[in-house]
């Protein structure tokens, strides 16, 4: 038995415009760039739904009706389920249509593509509870297997997944953790014992994903029929094969004239070819397969670049002095507890922003400059600063406002208290002093009365003796 | 391989970056086992022209010296004066030619230096030695390349192009075997403008000294002690340069942060416009003009700054961001330039935009980082622009018009 798991992330982030010092304490709107550019939201929505979203889900859809078997897993980022109610709310119906089928499954995801798990945990947390909601609002389905932005991953992630009831968990298949052995079993995660973790075959992934249509590839042009062979060849020294990749693969990241959409269009049914090759969804796969060993990851893993680190992400000063200064609002933000500042404080977490501030200039580099709305990782700096700035002008003035109102709160109830203390004190001043008065005379009374009276003195001396 | 180099006078001429250009990649072409002789205009007294001085100490170049009073960076109708000889009482004899009569004197010139020299390559640098160069390859039918390091579309920032220089240009180009440019900015030009076959034009860019500088005393001290902040322009100021957009980048920049101190170094023909237009928008307590800095004065203001700005209007290289960072100083500089070709750790603004020029400076003043980044990755990078790197691209050009000449 050999199954296929196929998984698309689906995703676009709002890009900042080009926000000016000048416009900094004068424009609150960040990501409303109305241009010609890539840096408009809408037009990039727009655009990617005509080449990716729209053509592709309807052949997603042919596939699941056909093929009884098959199935996949999608992921949603909720900035790219928002633009879409915005801009393109028919791919979000086409994507409830794939979903209705039983046969989609969804992953838990961070609501804001964000890295929050490595810069403040119960940030993250309250952004992965917003995503959950949101999904289980829009489709009807509850997450149970998590991924996290980038397929970034470490024990502690995987940790947190295990007390937090989800099955499973999706990272890259990566020789330095995997050693000699093959992403295509299932694994479970150093630290934990109940929850299992999918890797992603980053081999075959990347044909599709990045190799597709390269011309100067040795497998150019890559035929559906090869591509199942090299899946099929792993019967007897695997059970899952994992293929992992951006959603935008399809006809964004590889054009439609690179024939991309007939390739998809044609695969399953050269998979299902095979009598003992079927599809499972992650958590079919989780529940059909035993753990075959540990996969410990003591450092961030990702499936970005030849690093497959975060340093597409926090590699120089400027993405690391970005990422500092957008979590060091998280005090402030949560105090405020503005929903709208919340909001526009989380779009600018999304990862995507830093990584647009990349200087690593070797082939990923390149790889970088493609997927970069600006002319260079400076000017994505200071547009995303300039931004920041004028949110920590709004959030320094919210939070004055704030602890004002807290403080004229708390003073408001320590008068009240003070008042009401004064108004008992003025009101009932006999039975206190009174009750108090009675009680001690009465002591005093019986005291005097033993140390006076013989019979007295003699239940004393009694009682003294006893204490002895 | 000998080569006839025709060329500008080496550093430390205060010439700006010509002579730079001709004496790095000169130096770097001995060490690959070039022999090269350099004719040089000869140093002669000569009024309203900067006064020449020759490095001398080349070892292994047969330096020669002819009669001209050819300098870089004027028009080809300018007058240029020079003493040809003494009175009888001892008091100088002036003649006054146009720039193109001593270009075609030199053309003249070189013909009987390729008469009598043995060599296998013509190299020719900047359109003052065009037509020596062809003049020296019709005499002894050697291949000849033409280094180009700036167009007469450059010095005219594309309007009032000299038609005479443009028509020497053009001629040169023609009769080249192959033309250097110093950037793929620079090749368009000459593709586009003079339209020579792209396959005959080829980039070598400009490298630059990789050493580190002695670190000098800081200037303006007073200034820094205040807090203030320091943008520094250095360069020729002509209109070729964009000091108009810089002044007003420096007006939308004060209006934000009037902190901010810009200095003006240089000199030139657009120097009193500049004065009165700093003048009348207002800026005088916010430009400082320092005058043309050289040498010492000039490095210690590179490393003051937080950052150079370089708003060229055209520029073929340009060599002030590679000097910035050298000194450890940052740059803005304009799209406009073929520096900008090969650097990635610099802001790049087009220079007609003097909003996205203001934001960009502000930016660098308010984000420390951003400084810091700049600086010490485009430190990095301008030790991979060597200047031996360019040699042997050029060493590889050499070789190939010579299997070409030879089979």
């Amino acid at each position: 038995m050999l199954s296929v798991c196929p998984y698309f992330h689906v995703h676009q982030p709002y890009r900042v415009k080009q926000y000016r010092v000048f416009d900094i304490g004068n424009d609150t709107e960040y990501f409303n760039d109305n241009s010609e550019t890539d840096l408009n939201n809408r037009r990039i929505i727009e655009k990617v739904a005509n080449k990716s979203y729209r053509p592709t889900n309807k052949i997603l859809k042919e596939l699941l009706d056909t093929h009884p078997e098959f199935r996949f897993a999608l992921s949603f980022s909720g900035t790219v389920l928002d633009q879409f109610e915005a801009y393109a709310p028919d791919v979000l119906d086409s994507f409830k249509e794939l979903v209705a089928t039983g046969r989609v499954e969804i992953l838990a995801d961070t609501y804001h593509h964000s890295l929050a798990f490595f810069y403040s945990v119960p940030e993250f947390e309250r952004q992965v509870e917003k995503h959950k909601n949101r999904i289980e609002s829009l489709f009807n389905v509850s997450p149970k297997v998590f991924r996290n932005t980038e397929l970034s991953y470490r024990n502690d992630l995987a940790k947190w997944c295990e007390d937090n009831g989800y099955l499973g968990i999706m990272a890259e298949g990566w020789e330095k953790y995997l050693g000699w052995r093959s992403p295509n079993y299932v694994y479970s995660p150093a630290g934990c014992s109940k929850i299992k973790v999918l890797l992603k075959n980053y081999k075959l992934s990347d044909d599709v994903a990045f190799r597709f249509g390269n011309q100067a590839w040795e497998s150019f042009p890559l035929k559906a029929e090869t591509f199942a062979d090299w899946v099929q060849a792993h019967h007897g020294n695997g059970e899952t094969v994992n293929l992992f990749m951006d959603y935008e693969t399809f006809g964004e990241h590889q054009w439609e004239d690179t024939g991309i959409f007939n390739f998809l269009r044609a695969l399953p049914s050269q998979l299902l070819k095979h009598p003992d090759t079927s599809f499972k969804t992650p958590t079919e796969t989780i529940e059909s397969y035993d753990s075959t060993g540990e996969y410990d990851v003591p450092d961030v893993l990702t499936w970005a670049d030849t690093d497959r680190d975060l340093t597409a992400w926090t590699g120089n000063d400027i993405q690391r002095d970005a990422l500092g200064k957008i979590y060091a609002l998280e005090a402030d933000i949560m105090e405020i507890g503005d929903p709208d500042l919340t909001e526009i404080w989380r779009k600018l977490q999304t990862s995507d922003h830093f990584y647009y501030m990349c200087t690593k200039w070797s082939n990923d580099g390149d790889v970088h400059a493609y997927f970069s709305p600006y002319q260079s990782p400076y000017d994505a700096y200071i547009a995303f600063m300039n931004a920041l700035s004028d949110l920590q002008l709004r959030v320094v003035s919210k939070v004055g406002v704030v602890r004002e109102k807290k403080i004229a709160k708390a003073k408001k109830a320590q008068e009240a208290k003070l008042k009401k203390e004064t108004a008992v004190t003025v009101g009932r001043p006999e039975p206190k002093i009174g009750l108090v008065t009675v009680r001690i005379t009465w002591k005093m009374k019986l005291e005097s009365w033993l140390r006076r009276t013989v019979t007295g003195a003699k239940i004393w001396a009694l009682f003294n003796r006893n204490k002895k | 391989m000998k080569v006839l180099t025709f060329g500008w006078d080496f550093p430390p001429s205060r010439n700006g970056g010509l002579g730079v250009a001709c004496h790095g990649l000169t130096r770097e072409l001995f060490t690959q086992g070039v022999e090269v002789i350099f004719v040089l205009p000869k140093k002669q007294e000569t009024i309203g022209t900067p006064k020449f001085i020759f490095a001398g100490a080349e070892h292994k170049t047969t330096v020669i010296e002819v009669n001209s009073a050819i300098a870089p960076y004027h028009s080809g109708s300018s007058q240029v004066t020079s003493v040809i000889g003494y009175h009888t009482d001892g008091t100088p004899r002036y003649a006054t030619r146009s720039m193109l009569e001593e270009v075609h004197l030199f053309a003249l010139q070189a013909a009987n230096i390729a008469r009598t020299q043995q060599f296998d390559i013509i190299h020719a640098h900047d359109w003052t030695s065009y037509l020596a160069g062809v003049a020296a390859k019709r005499v002894s039918g050697k291949p000849l390349i033409l280094h180009v390091h700036a167009t007469s579309f450059d010095q005219a920032a594309s309007n009032n192009v000299d038609p005479s220089i443009f028509r020497i240009e053009q001629d040169a180009f023609n009769a080249a075997d192959t033309v250097i440019a110093v950037s793929d900015l620079t090749r368009r030009i000459i593709i586009e403008k003079h339209r020579i076959a792209p396959e005959k034009v080829t980039v070598v860019h400009n490298g630059c000294d990789t050493f580190t500088p002695p670190v000098y005393e800081p200037t303006l001290r007073e200034l820094k002690a205040q807090g203030k902040k320091i943008v520094l322009y250095h360069g020729r100021i002509t209109i070729q340069k964009g000091v108009d957009y810089f002044v007003r980048a420096a007006r939308r920049v004060v209006d934000v942060d009037p902190s901010i101190v810009f200095v003006i170094s240089g000199w030139g023909d657009m120097q009193n416009q500049i004065v009165r237009m700093v003048g009348e928008m207002g800026l005088s307590g916010h430009v400082i003009f320092a005058g043309a800095l050289w040498e010492e004065e000039r490095d210690r203001m590179y490393q003051t700054a937080d950052l150079v700005v370089m708003p060229s209007v055209s520029e073929p290289f340009g060599l002030v961001p590679l000097e910035a960072l050298q000194h450890g100083t940052p740059s803005l500089i304009s799209k406009q330039s073929g520096v900008a070709e090969v650097l990635t750790h610099v802001l790049k603004v087009d220079f007609w935009d003097v909003d996205a020029m203001a934001n960009h400076i502000l930016a660098a003043m308010r984000y420390d980082v951003l400084r810091t980044q700049l600086a010490t990755h485009g430190r990095q990078e301008i030790n991979r622009l060597s200047w031996a790197g360019a040699a042997k691209k050029v060493v590889a050009l050499y070789r190939n018009l010579l299997n070409f000449i030879t089979t």
